[in-house]
């Protein structure tokens, strides 16, 4: 009796569906599947932006000589305890590019006027506007910035399978990677993107991402991979949390650590006290 | 009432018709429209039919009314009390459902995304018959399963039913710190459902379970939509940023970069570990 009734309610789904599908549809199908999860792929795991290259000085990263200068001074200031280089430490979230290194797991929402990078990392949510808007002459600044993107079908097929994007008004202080790769302090970076599957393996994304900036004396690329391992639905998302490993803080220009009873440290010899006239 | 099976057989039948490696189509015809920007109605006390703090009249034990009444008196002494928002600590389940800043509802077959701006907190629905999972790790925001409702037979959900468990961390219904239990065992239902009168308005009642209370507690939230919305990020760091917590006191940072008093006679921070000048 319950499979005479199952099949009879799947003829009668399969007329509504078509019914409505002409009527209403969102067609999904125009759209590649692009759920995820996502997360870096494996054997590109190191901290750097570059993973084609060595951390650190190995990136080559085609900084200006003024950035340069201002990279290895951050580097030696950081070493006698000063302000760190990497502000995602001091829970500054990631912001883009950075973010799309993607160390947590993340998930590509396409819906017809935007496509959403759910990225557990810091909790980031990307919009990406694909409603054919244009940039606003006054950006707000943001970690993420403003993103407008432009779908492609580059094989001719009638779907969809490649996503540009570009992003501006992207909002410091923020850097490449962990080892403090700085941007220029202008905020006027502006990041472009080629997101699309591997034609061999749908099961891996991957994301050209050319930064511009004038900090750089070139637009710098780099390629960032992601894999889903064949897996379409992730049952168990995470929450990332930065205050709870949070014992060093800043006050003004100087880090400080916390003791294990919560009390102000000096993170080297002989760093001096935090200033307390505001206190009688 | 559209029956499940009915609902099942469709699902299938639109998954079967779907080519591999690409999305598929749904019908979206056969959900409310919730797209757009939605703002809570009123402020952010937790029952806005009701003053603000012990004004809740919240149904806690003893225990925690105790808990309560010391989070009050230290936020009268200029600290936080119970409230960790301003430690960055996101406001979890319920709280988040006060809709700090804007939202926005994603609606799949599968599972509708409420994405929030407020800390960039995410809730996924999971509407597709799935069981409750075991071992799950709990988080602020819970696992969320749904149901869609057609009450009056239309052929079209109208409302959302939502259960949440495994709502995690220490969380308080709202700012005043109203205390959840410790013991992380809250459930929360919520009935998301058009307003009868105004079309551009939602309703949420939301109803927690949880040990710190004698009884169920439920309360009506409202949303409406938005016009000519823009969306701006809310991160903790940018609206936290001027507290510092140091020996369990709460203290400001000054527009120069220097620790401040957060109240009256407030003592500075004890600096033990510091070489102090003789």
């Amino acid at each position: 009796m319950r499979f005479r009734r199952s099949i009879g309610s799947a003829a009668k789904a399969a007329v509504l569906l078509a019914t409505l599908t002409a009527a209403h549809a969102f067609d999904e199908s125009k759209y590649p599947g692009w759920r995820g999860p996502w997360q870096q792929l494996a054997g590109s795991q190191n901290s750097a932006w570059d993973p084609s290259k060595p951390a650190g000085a190995g990136q080559q990263a085609p900084l200006t000589p003024e950035y340069r200068a201002i990279y290895e001074a951050s580097l030696k200031n950081e070493a006698v305890g000063g302000l760190e280089t990497d502000p995602t430490r001091r829970c500054v979230p990631a912001g883009v590019p950075r973010v799309m290194m993607a160390v947590l797991p993340m998930e590509v929402v396409i819906t017809p006027v935007a496509t959403y990078f759910m990225l557990e990392e810091f909790s980031t949510l990307r919009r990406v506007y694909t409603d054919g808007r244009k940039f606003p002459a006054d950006i707000e600044p943001s970690y993420t910035g403003t993103s407008i993107g432009q779908w492609q079908d580059t094989t001719g097929s009638g779907r969809y399978d490649t996503l540009l994007i570009e992003t501006r008004g992207i909002k410091g202080p923020h850097t490449y990677d962990a080892s403090g790769i700085p941007f220029h302090k202008d905020g006027e970076a502006v990041v472009t993107e080629k997101v699309y599957a591997d034609k061999a393996n749908p099961d891996i994304l991957h994301d050209e991402i050319t930064t511009t900036d004038h900090a750089l004396t070139r637009p710098w690329t780099v390629m960032r991979s992601y894999s889903r391992g064949g897996q379409q639905v992730m049952l168990d998302w995470s929450e990332y949390l930065c205050t709870e490993d949070v014992s060093r803080v800043q006050v003004g220009d100087q880090i400080y650590k916390l003791s294990p009873d919560g009390l102000l440290m000096p993170v080297r010899k002989g760093q001096k006290a935090p200033d307390l006239k505001y206190f009688k | 009432m559209l029956d499940r099976t009915f609902v099942g057989a469709m699902l299938l039948t639109a998954a079967l018709c779907a080519s591999p490696g690409t999305a598929q189509a749904f019908d979206d015809g056969t959900y409310p429209d919730w797209k757009g920007q939605w703002m809570r109605i009123g402020d952010a006390r937790w029952d806005v039919s009701k003053p603000l703090g012990l004004g809740q009249e919240a149904p806690f034990t003893p225990e925690y009314q105790a808990k309560f009444e010391a989070s009050l008196a230290d936020q009268a002494a200029g600290g936080q009390g119970l409230n960790l928002m301003s430690r960055c600590f996101p406001p979890g389940m319920p709280r988040m459902m006060l809709g700090y800043n804007q939202f926005e509802f994603l609606i799949f077959p599968d599972v509708t995304y409420i994405v929030q701006e407020h800390f960039g907190e995410l809730r996924r629905i999971y509407t597709d018959d799935r069981p409750w999972p075991q071992n799950v790790k709990s988080t602020f925001a819970g696992y969320s399963i749904g149901r869609w409702v057609d009450a009056d037979d239309s052929g079209r959900y109208h409302a959302l039913r939502i259960e949440t468990r495994d709502i995690g961390g220490p969380r308080t219904f709202d700012h005043t710190g109203l205390p959840l239990h410790e013991d992380g065992q809250t459930i929360v239902k919520e009935y998301i459902h058009p307003d009868r009168d105004d079309p551009q308005v939602l309703s949420n009642e939301i109803t927690t379970i949880d040990h710190a209370l004698t009884r169920p507690w439920t309360v009506t939230r409202s949303y409406r939509l938005q016009s000519n919305a823009a969306w701006f990020e809310h991160p903790c760091e940018s609206a936290y940023n001027q507290h510092l917590f140091i020996g369990g006191e709460n203290y400001f940072l000054s527009a120069d970069g220097r620790l401040m008093p957060a109240h009256k006679n407030q003592p500075a921070p004890d600096l033990r570990y510091f070489d102090q000048p003789r």
